[in-house]
């Protein structure tokens, strides 16, 4: 017996000490100096995850690069969205990392911050060549820790044949003209105006352009800043439609697409992905009936950018390769061919020159709002702190929390949770 | 332990050549016995043990996410992360609606069992084997196909439950959109999914139960509730007792049913300890996670340790 529990006291003593003697933070930041790439075509095998489409696709795509680098050879490894970052955490714990990785956006400063990516050579990939809200994204503490894939970006949908009859044929520019139509559209039958996320995960990316197009900063260099009176006026904007029950505060999953196709719901924010979606479930006429206009405009019309980054790991063992490839991707006429291929968006601004993107009524709008588009701050703990806003967004909208105890009580939130960094 | 055993081990051959070796020596079986025992003990500690150990030791400092490529470089935070817990109000909410889904949960699914297996043992219904197997298919039904049935049972518009309560006048709630009707739908779906194994079990130990008792019981003119009351509860009880513990320690660990089917919400109304748990470890604040298990361990040690004082043997 005894000598069992001496065991067990060794191993806890022995614990104890590697936890008190050998650890402690250091406190230096990871002060990272981008290293330049070598010349010449890529050689060697450059090892990529990719998730979702993405990853199907990118490994045929990257034949390209290979008739280019005849001495690359590219392998693409193709990761579902659900089990991705769970995969890339373990791979940098494990220093096994690929060469290069797809990295989520809002992932970018909890990636960074392990020290784990390589800081971009501006040298070779040039910041002004991407949307100026996209580039950010990559950018933790002043360094550039990737590039941008492909963006995306929050618009508003609304009914063309509804919103012409409430006197709004070509959508409506600012915030009043959103409220007008929205309870034109619901006095003259619909059942609501407008769809607005009422909470729940994400509800963020719809209620943070709001807040930006009023003015609002949700951080500076040394923290969250969520409690202004910009912030205040835009929840309570966004809170009108709840109380005046233009919008709903409750939609089952998969009823906003069948409604609007039925002329039930007249508007909603959504990305890029729900054109494809509505013309599946509206049938092939369905596409006269309804349009996109950039985010209504207050002081500025600022919507949400996301999308997805390439970063190149430290553990990499063909750093140059990798980097390689991620500027041939980042190649105007290469992201074209990949809009082609995978039908997502471009983040290099060239790209949206050519005719296969701007000849797009839709896509024009899209590329438009892009110029306009913010992203969260890259601290680690962002993702905490939008799912911390997005329960006091469901307060907001469900059981009418005042706007200002809403601002006040996600600054708390966020304080207490810290950046991170 | 091995330290010891070799240190005996040196001065035991000199012994043992003394008289005719028949056993072998201590310090041999003792190697032999280990050597056995080894693929079972190397995989305990690495897999089981070491776990367990770093998890406790995770708990104790501030591992993040941000530390995976060092993660010896922490800070020692002591008991912070435990005292932080208790100031967490969404922790304290959590811990509130895992309660009340333990103590209504447990002894409805209870109940639900054991009046299932009541009535399948008297034989009051015919067709005896389509209902057993009918009250355990839910036990062995994906979540996930659950999860989509009793979405559309639910749904406050087409679905069956509030069509029905329309019939008979009555304007149902949406339920799961609902902070006062989340948890109690959740509780109900978890218990009607999970009464059949006890329903099982109760049976077994129903049918364990000598019939001669009963005829005893006839003869001195119980009743039929009587008879269960005095008869089949006491000789139920270490049955009572198993099922008690299984299903506390399961309920207590509830995360698949707010998981697929209200994902915490509304306003927090269905989140669990292990679903904020999951959170925690999914926002990287690993050490506070870590902190976090181990206060639900400790409850469901509780839990149990309280079924047993109350249901066990009596001397």
């Amino acid at each position: 017996m005894t000598r069992k529990y001496s065991a067990v006291t060794a191993v806890a003593v022995a614990l104890a000490v590697a936890l008190t003697a050998g650890c402690g933070r250091d406190s230096a930041g990871g002060d990272d100096e981008a290293r330049s790439v070598a010349d010449g075509p890529a050689t060697g095998e450059i090892t990529v995850w990719a998730m979702g489409t993405e990853g199907e696709k990118l490994g045929a795509f990257a034949q390209r690069f290979m008739a280019e680098n005849p001495d690359a050879r590219v392998n693409v490894t193709p990761v579902p969205w659900d089990a991705a970052h769970q995969k890339i955490a373990s791979a940098i714990a494990a220093k096994q990392t690929p060469d290069l990785s797809m990295i989520g956006t809002t992932w970018q400063g909890e990636f960074a911050g392990t020290g784990a990516l390589d800081p971009t050579p501006t040298d070779l990939i040039a910041p002004d060549a991407f949307f100026p809200g996209a580039w950010d994204t990559t950018v933790v503490n002043d360094t550039a820790y990737g590039v941008p894939w492909y963006v995306e970006t929050r618009v508003l949908y609304y009914r063309k044949d509804l919103a012409a009859a409430a006197g709004f044929p070509t959508g409506p520019t600012n915030w009043d003209e959103l409220k007008a139509m929205a309870k034109a559209i619901q006095a003259s039958g619909a059942q609501w105006g407008i769809n607005l996320q009422p909470g729940k995960t994400g509800s963020w990316q719809t209620v943070l352009p709001f807040a930006w197009s009023n003015g609002a900063n949700i951080a500076d260099d040394n923290g969250y800043t969520f409690d202004s009176p910009e912030m205040t006026e835009a929840l309570a904007y966004f809170q009108s439609y709840f109380t005046e029950r233009l919008a709903p505060t409750e939609l089952a999953e998969g009823a906003l697409e069948p409604a609007f196709v039925r002329g039930e719901i007249g508007a909603f924010v959504s990305g890029p992905w729900h054109v494809g979606l509505l013309n599946e479930q509206g049938g092939p006429d369905f596409a006269d009936k309804f349009a996109v206009v950039p985010m209504p405009a207050k002081k500025s019309a600022t919507s949400f950018i996301g999308g997805s980054n390439l970063a190149v790991f430290k553990d990499a063992k063909n750093r140059d390769g990798a980097w390689k490839f991620i500027e041939w991707l980042s190649r105007p006429e290469i992201q074209v061919q990949w809009y082609a291929d995978s039908a997502a968006l471009p983040a290099v601004r060239a790209a949206w020159q050519d005719d296969s993107l701007s000849g797009d009524a839709n896509l024009k709008v899209f590329g438009d709002q892009l110029a306009d588009a913010k992203a969260p701050p890259t601290f680690p703990t962002w993702e905490q702190v939008a799912a911390a806003f997005d329960i006091e967004v469901e307060k907001l909208a469900k059981s009418g929390e005042d706007p200002a105890t809403v601002a006040r009580t996600v600054q708390d939130r966020a304080a207490s949770i810290g950046t991170g960094n | 332990m091995t330290a010891v055993d070799v240190k005996s081990a040196a001065a035991a051959p000199r012994k043992v050549g003394d008289r005719p070796a028949k056993r072998p020596p201590r310090w041999r079986r003792a190697v032999t016995g280990w050597a056995f025992a080894t693929p079972f003990t190397a995989l305990f500690l690495v897999f089981m043990a070491l776990p367990v150990v770093a998890s406790l030791a995770m708990s104790v400092t501030d591992l993040r996410s941000t530390d995976l490529r060092n993660p010896l470089a922490v800070n020692f935070v002591g008991l912070d992360n435990y005292a932080r817990l208790f100031g967490d109000e969404l922790f304290v909410r959590s811990a509130v609606n895992t309660l009340v889904f333990v103590v209504v949960g447990v002894p409805l699914t209870m109940v639900l069992a054991l009046a299932a297996a009541s009535a399948l043992n008297s034989g009051l219904i015919r067709f005896r084997a389509l209902f057993r197997v009918g009250f355990y298919l839910p036990v062995v039904t994906s979540i996930v196909a659950i999860a989509v049935v009793w979405r559309f049972l639910l749904d406050p518009e087409a679905g069956l439950v509030n069509n029905l309560l329309r019939l008979v006048g009555v304007d149902g709630p949406a339920w799961l959109g609902d902070t006062s009707t989340a948890l109690p739908s959740l509780i109900v779906m978890a218990a009607w999914r999970n009464f059949g194994f006890l329903m099982v079990i109760f049976l077994a130990g129903l049918q364990g139960i000598p019939q001669h008792l009963y005829e005893a019981a006839t003869l001195d003119g119980a009743g039929r509730w009587q008879q269960f009351r005095n008869v089949t509860m006491p000789l139920l009880r270490p049955t009572l007792l198993f099922g008690a513990v299984v299903t506390g320690i399961g309920f207590l660990q509830v995360f698949e049913e707010p998981f697929v089917m209200t994902q915490g919400g509304p306003l927090s109304s269905t989140l669990s300890v292990s679903y904020h748990i999951y959170n925690q470890f999914g926002f990287g604040n690993y050490g506070y996670a870590a902190a976090a298990s181990y206060v639900l361990f400790v409850a469901i040690v509780a839990l149990s340790v309280l079924q047993f004082r109350l249901l066990g043997e009596r001397d």
